[in-house]
């Protein structure tokens, strides 16, 4: 608070905005929030919100949301976004959703979010309800909750981010509860299960069930404040509540970190490989502190399981540095987990550069783990947007401390992600190939590319959804969208659309590429046109636009432009319109570029990837 | 803490939270005086009162405030209770 005090009295604003931006992701209680707010206010008149990139967010509640309000807008800001806020109103969820052109509606958020608290509950059924009573009990309480999800999606055509139940403090029947089916915890917990099984894939919870737990539940709530004025939750707890919120959103609209780099010796076992020998080593049963350093292995591994790639970043001999993996039995994590291995002696910072340029991911999606100070500090002076994890010098730490960060939340698993570990994998044998190979073109060929292009399908929408959210470098517009718009270009007769999925002899890389237009009569314009750093001079780009090109003279198109949007990380895309025979629309008043293609002039690129229905990998 | 400092003390407060370094109050002043001091808004300025004072309101005391004295009156209920 301090530092910001000076920053404002040397009226240094871009200081003092970092500043609060740093204090406000840190903040752990109300007073510290409130008073951040109070500069968020004063240093208004020096931000530039337009600057970065919008979220418009619906808060519908069955108890108060005013307090959170401030709160949100604050921690979105940090988070990097211009936040639009709007608050529905007390209990007012039902007619917001099911009244179309609500003002809810109007508003035309991104994304809704139901603020529920089981204090609302009236209709709880007796203690002494069956099973079954229970359970239909349940079962209505989430048909309507699914009801309101439809009418809210329909008319509102936003995503929905609905609050899990959390727990009651009240235990009226002790011990005996768990076995009671009308208990309320019971119900409350059979209410997060039917709707984590039933919710549709445009509602994404956030599980306020686990949050209170984690704050204590006793805590939770401030029941004076429920009752005076319907407050959800104690002023202590909205701070959990919306840092938790905050950064549910964020992980919606923007990439979350991608890569956990590790450093191995006292990181990931204890002792010092080089030193000790791998016989020397503590990793495993029989040694508690062996034990501490598999319980972080296990924890990586399940980060692993859902799509983080995993990076080792070690001064060591090489040679040493793999050998705990293909001789210590008790190591949960394999060679074939790690998509890049740097072990030697140079500077971990270009170890760390060398890891994202061969994995062809941003610093920024980045995260450092290791045990020595030192090493963090260079990493923190030197690359800025790494992120890394200070742990402390015990191991049974580590890994609530970066489950703690929040840093690789996401808000799906796709089957991409899953298989990513692997991709990064070919990538490096595409590599090898790609050095044996003196010229490009035969590289490409020697590839055997094929690709699936076809229009949005309903079984891909969250994968492209995904994309069109987390894709900085090759986005020429960098306009993110909600699950719901997406999927209302789909249909949409208005539209033109396609995806790109593509294999070659190494593997499939998935779907890659996204793309979509708006005819106008014999004019059609480009909103969207994105893809995966993975597939980076592939020819996928050209591919893509033969198609579009094709689509466009089958609608009977004459024209097509398209806009570049630039931002800090896609230069990579300024001549892409140019580079495919674009000509130059007159310039806008702001940075943007307008470009324009008479069809007729278009001539098909030359590529070397097949068209393919199915890919065969 | 002695009466005039509980005055002073709080009505620093309800200016901060109505944003109005001017707002006129006295002891008769009601919430319905104030703009912006709504059932809602209330709880903000309680929580900010109780946080400042180190105290915590009953349910009938935080519904109960008909204005800005009873308001200095639970206050120095509750921090001489305290001593």
């Amino acid at each position: 608070m301090q530092e910001l005090q000076s920053a404002w009295d040397a009226e240094d604003w871009p200081a003092a905005l970092q500043r609060l931006q740093h204090l406000a992701l840190g903040a752990t209680d109300h007073r510290t929030m409130a008073s951040l707010g109070r500069w968020a206010r004063r240093l208004a008149e020096h931000d530039h919100p337009e600057e970065r990139t919008e979220v418009r967010v619906a808060l519908l509640g069955n108890a108060t949301t005013t307090f959170l309000t401030p709160h949100l807008k604050l921690l979105l800001s940090a988070q990097g976004f211009k936040p639009v806020i709007h608050e529905a109103g007390y209990d007012t969820t039902a007619w917001e959703c099911l009244q179309p052109g609500s003002d809810t509606a109007s508003f035309a958020p991104q994304v809704a979010v139901m603020v529920r608290s089981p204090l609302a509950v009236k209709d709880w059924p007796a203690v002494t309800a069956t099973l079954e009573e229970a359970q239909a009990w349940v079962q209505a309480y989430v048909d309507q909750l699914l009801s309101l999800f439809e009418a809210a999606h329909a008319n509102i055509g936003c995503d929905i981010i609905v609050d899990t139940l959390h727990a009651l403090p009240l235990r009226p029947h002790g011990h005996l509860a768990p076995r009671l089916p009308g208990d309320r915890n019971t119900l409350i917990r059979g209410v997060n299960h039917n709707l984590a099984d039933r919710a549709p894939e445009y509602v994404f919870l956030h599980d306020v069930e686990a949050l209170a737990a984690d704050n204590g539940v006793r805590r939770w709530t401030d029941e004076r404040m429920w009752f005076q004025a319907k407050q959800p939750m104690s002023f202590e707890s909205m701070v959990p509540y919306v840092q938790s919120l905050a950064r549910h959103i964020a992980s919606m609209f923007r990439e979350s970190a991608k890569c956990l780099v590790l450093d191995l010796d006292n990181t990931m076992w204890g002792g010092v490989v080089g030193d000790d020998g791998v016989a020397g080593l503590s990793l495993g049963p029989g040694d508690p502190v062996g034990e501490a350093f598999s319980a972080f292995q296990d924890y990586v591994a399940q980060l692993k399981e859902r799509g983080v790639i995993l990076a080792v970043c070690s001064k060591n001999e090489d040679a040493n540095a793999r050998a705990p993996f293909k001789e210590l039995s008790t190591m949960s994590l394999t060679l074939e987990d790690l998509a890049s291995f740097k072990a030697n002696w140079d500077p971990k910072p270009d170890n760390i550069r060398a890891i994202a340029e061969e994995l062809n991911i941003g610093l920024d999606a980045m995260v450092f783990v290791d045990d020595n100070p030192a090493e963090r500090s260079l990493v923190e002076q030197t690359l800025p947007s790494v992120r890394v994890l200070h742990v402390s010098d015990d191991p049974a730490d580590y890994p609530g401390m970066l489950d703690r960060t929040g840093w690789f939340d996401t808000p799906r698993i796709s089957s991409e992600d899953a298989a990513r570990t692997r991709q990064y994998q070919d990538n490096t044998q595409r590599e090898h190939l790609r050095e044996q190979h003196t010229d490009y073109e035969g590289y490409l060929r020697s590839l055997q590319q094929e690709a699936v292009i076809r229009p949005f399908e309903e079984l891909h929408i969250d994968r492209i959804t995904q994309l069109i959210n987390k894709t900085n470098q090759f986005n020429l517009t960098t306009k993110r969208q909600s699950r719901s718009k997406v999927e209302e270009r789909m249909r949409s007769d208005a539209y033109l659309t396609a995806y790109v999925r593509l294999a070659d002899r190494f593997g499939d890389n998935g779907l890659i590429s996204v793309w979509y237009g708006n005819c106008e009569g014999t004019r059609l314009t480009i909103e969207q046109w994105l893809m995966s750093c993975r597939v980076f001079n592939r020819g996928v780009e050209q591919l893509l636009m033969n198609y579009i090109a094709e689509q466009a003279g089958r609608r009977g198109i004459t024209e097509i432009h398209g806009t570049y949007v630039p931002t800090p990380k896609n230069g990579l895309v300024a001549n892409l319109y140019p580079s495919l025979g674009f000509q130059p629309v007159d310039k806008t008043d702001n940075d943007s570029t307008e470009w324009v293609l008479a069809l007729d002039r278009y001539e098909p690129r030359n590529v070397f990837i097949e068209t393919v229905d199915e890919c065969q990998t | 803490m002695k009466p005039t400092d509980t005055w002073d003390t709080l009505v620093a407060v309800i200016r901060e939270t109505f944003g109005d370094d001017t707002l006129a109050i006295d002891s008769d002043t009601k919430a319905a005086d104030v703009p912006g001091w709504d059932s809602v808004a209330h709880v903000g300025l309680m929580i900010e009162v109780e946080g400042r004072f180190g105290i915590r309101f009953t349910t009938g005391e935080v519904a109960g405030m008909n204005n800005v004295g009873d308001m200095v009156e639970f206050i120095n209920r509750h921090l001489q209770s305290k001593a």
